[in-house]
């Protein structure tokens, strides 16, 4: 078991997060965190639970950072990682996750996730033509640096090494980026927004029902059993929607037909048949439905949190399980004001 | 064993992952220095002769005398790796397959549920060969459960996560990314879990099975508005507004005459000092003294005179601008915008590694002992069939020779 020292916002908090899901000894040092796409509230019970969290004047980081295996500092700007003195701590391995790195011409440029995802390509893509891009609210950014610093750490613990790694926020979204580059680099095309249709497959696309959202995505191995789904046999037979280049020639004409075969279909309706059919289609669920979801709840996937005031709350656990094990609840502790780890 | 230096150097990985999620995995895992060995069908890169074009194009621009090899949205995620074509459904090539799990450490799959059992490939015949083996399988929705056996892809998947409830222009207008979102969560969570394993192995000397699914990764994400919604009830899609910081959004600039709809910056004023500047920006129409609640009510008149700031200026500029007075800002990238930014360039991020000089993308995870030059670019199909066969299994080359010649490996697709 490793003993963790995590410093910082979103992202040193989801790192620790998967670090005390997986039995490590977490200790939290509390700070006005920037703004957050829930209530503090809300972001400690899902980040903090199992970890043990307490106020600590930045001078007395360093007395921490030495009893620690492992810290994660997260900052703001590669100054202010800087400022904290970390390149002194003795801690054997030592993630600091900024914004742009702790290099650069921009490593001091203030970020939010919206601007990140601006610059990592990603809202050029979301949102319609002609309107502004949609920026992706939550905390993707965040959480996928912590991922990669969380791999960081645990793989210079396996191989036995000291380190200090530089993550990098943007670099991550980038790393992540779809085809984007290469699509550019290769086809000269550059990629633009299109609504909720995945242009180049068609039908992909987000269609009203009777009582809310579906979507379908249609990789052409799929067409036949689209059409059965849609209950519209006749398709598979039109010869503008033959292939998938017929399809995105006449894309509007279809996405019209599905558009009035789905209207009036529940969504439950649309389940049953998308599984009849083995098509690949998703209805939009809101959050009350996903907490309610059968799926999930036979399937063992949440976990009970207990406040310090003994409220409950149900939880995502880890996005992944280990031998089936059974989700464990865990508690949000109080916070101390003991600068002992 | 792998070229890469790295923490993982040494783990041997056999990867018979495909489209984005698990591709995604592995070449981070290359990336640290495992030894990751891509099993493939003959014909899982496609026909030998070119169908229709690859949705992100050819490596090069056109397919070229190996169209099979040079699929750029595949290249983008094999590099590092080595390739064995095994048949898998012939028996000599799952006994073979076998034999290399038995000398493996990882296995890792993205698909179906029903797949490997399918085979009589699943985690309980695989760990009989290697008690230490870490087996990583990533189904959609998982291998257990009512929708256990249900088709997904990323796009399906995201709004079973409740994302919809989120994203978009308005509660009428929801929005899917339409970029397979699930599948780069999908991917990191399969690291996640991996390394996760890997070091319980160190502990218990055992092996074990990872399963994710998609469903579960998104929905994680999720995680602050689900609690949210617990604590406080109904949520609802911001737009391009945030619950926290004002103005938030997406501004029109100067076009630059390119016609590709990305003459946009956002912007996200995170705190007092930053309004403090950019108010000094926009002039009398604006106090720099509002606070919050104040930006929030009148968040439709500040977004105007925003706007018509930024249509002034192009959005490079309108950043720098922003950026000099402490306000968060970046202009919203195209692929050609992202290969030419300073900060990606400075840090090396994109890597020429292959034909053409491709570029790309990297890895964010700079630390001493790791660099691109030790890279090798996306390897032919079944380039390595002979060699890893060699090197794992002490196989002769007379004895591969026999193997390629009956079609048990594979060298490229079938004519």
């Amino acid at each position: 078991m490793d003993r963790i020292l995590e410093i910082g916002a979103y992202s040193a908090g989801f790192c620790g997060r998967l670090f005390a899901h997986a039995g490590h000894a977490v200790t939290r040092v509390e700070s006005t965190q920037p703004p957050a796409w829930a209530s503090q509230d809300a972001m400690s019970l899902f980040l903090h639970p199992g970890k043990r969290r307490l106020y600590a004047d930045p001078s007395r980081f360093g007395d921490l950072a030495a009893e620690a295996d492992i810290v994660i500092v997260e900052a703001e700007t590669a100054e202010a990682a800087y400022a904290l003195g970390f390149e002194h701590w003795t801690t054997p391995v030592k993630v600091v996750i900024t914004p742009f790195g702790l290099t650069g011409p921009k490593r001091n440029w203030r970020a939010t996730p919206s601007t990140l995802l601006a610059m990592g390509g990603y809202s050029q893509i979301i949102g319609d033509a002609g309107r502004a891009p949609l920026s992706l609210p939550g905390h993707y950014v965040e959480f996928q640096g912590a991922q990669f610093a969380y791999t960081a750490a645990n793989g210079c613990r396996f191989a036995g090494e000291s380190n200090t790694v530089d993550i990098s926020l943007y670099e991550s979204l980038l790393a992540l980026s779809q085809f984007t580059t290469v699509m550019w680099s290769c086809a000269q095309r550059v990629r633009s927004r299109h609504g909720s249709d995945f242009y180049w497959v068609v039908p992909s696309n987000l269609f009203a029902c009777a009582d809310g959202w579906v979507y379908i995505n249609t990789v052409p191995t799929f067409w036949d059993a689209m059409a059965a789904f849609l209950e519209l046999p006749e398709l598979t037979i039109d010869p503008r929607f033959t292939d998938n280049d017929l399809r995105m020639q006449h894309r509007d004409a279809l996405h019209a037909l599905i558009a009035n075969a789905l209207g009036a279909v529940s969504k439950a309706e649309i389940r049953r048949r998308s599984v009849a059919a083995r098509i690949p289609a998703g209805v939009v669920l809101t959050f009350d439905e996903v907490l309610a979801d059968e799926h999930l709840a036979e399937r063992g996937f949440w976990q009970r949190i207990e406040d310090s005031d003994g409220r409950h709350y149900t939880s995502p656990s880890l996005g992944f399980c280990i031998d089936g094990r059974a989700r464990k609840p865990m508690t949000l502790r109080k916070i101390e004001a003991d600068e002992s780890l | 064993m792998s070229v890469v230096n790295g923490p993982l150097k040494g783990v041997r990985i056999l990867d018979l992952t495909h489209v984005w999620a698990g591709p995604l995995a592995t070449r981070i895992l290359s990336d640290l220095g495992a030894e990751v060995v891509k099993v493939e069908r003959a014909l899982g890169r496609g026909l030998s002769m070119p169908v229709t074009e690859p949705i992100a194009g050819w490596i090069g621009g056109e397919p070229g005398a190996e169209p099979w090899n040079n699929n750029a949205a595949f290249v983008k995620l094999a590099r590092n790796a080595q390739s064995i074509s095994l048949d898998l459904k012939q028996q000599q090539g799952r006994d073979l397959f076998l034999g290399l799990v038995a000398v493996a450490d990882v296995v890792i799959e993205n698909f179906s549920a029903r797949a490997m059992p399918a085979m009589d490939l699943g985690y309980e015949v695989l760990s009989a060969r290697n008690s230490r083996l870490i087996y990583v399988t990533m189904p959609g929705y998982g291998t257990s459960g009512p929708y256990q056996d249900w088709v997904a892809f990323g796009p399906t998947v995201e709004p079973m996560t409740g994302l919809g409830q989120m994203l978009g222009y308005s509660d009428e207008e929801p929005r899917n990314s339409a970029m397979a979102l699930m599948d780069p969560i999908g991917g990191t969570t399969a690291v996640s879990g991996l390394l996760t394993a890997l070091r319980e192995r160190e502990q218990t000397g055992k092996g074990g099975c990872v399963e994710l699914s998609l469903h579960e990764s998104g929905v994680t994400f999720n995680g602050p508005w689900l609690i949210e919604q617990q604590l406080r009830g109904e949520l609802r899609p911001y737009g391009n507004a945030h619950p926290e910081m004002a103005p938030h959004g997406m501004y029109r600039c100067r076009s630059r005459g390119l016609d590709d709809d990305a003459d946009w910056i956002a912007v996200a004023c995170q705190d007092q000092q930053a309004w403090q500047g950019l108010a000094t920006l926009l002039g009398d129409e604006v106090d720099p003294d509002w606070d919050l609640s104040e930006r929030v009510a009148r968040a439709e008149a500040i977004d105007a005179v925003l706007e018509t700031w930024s249509l002034g200026i192009d959005k490079d500029a309108a950043a720098q601008t922003l950026q000099d007075r402490g306000v968060a800002a970046a202009p919203v990238a195209t692929a050609p915008d992202m290969l030419a930014e300073t900060q990606a360039q400075a840090r090396e991020f994109f890597v020429p590694l292959e034909r053409f000089a491709t570029p790309i993308p990297g890895n964010p995870i700079h630390m001493s002992g790791l660099s691109h030059a030790d890279w090798t670019p996306c390897p032919p199909l079944g380039a390595h069939s002979q060699s890893v066969l060699h090197k794992w299994l002490d196989m002769s080359p007379q004895e591969t020779q026999q193997l390629l010649d009956a079609k048990i490996i594979a060298e490229r697709p079938p004519d």
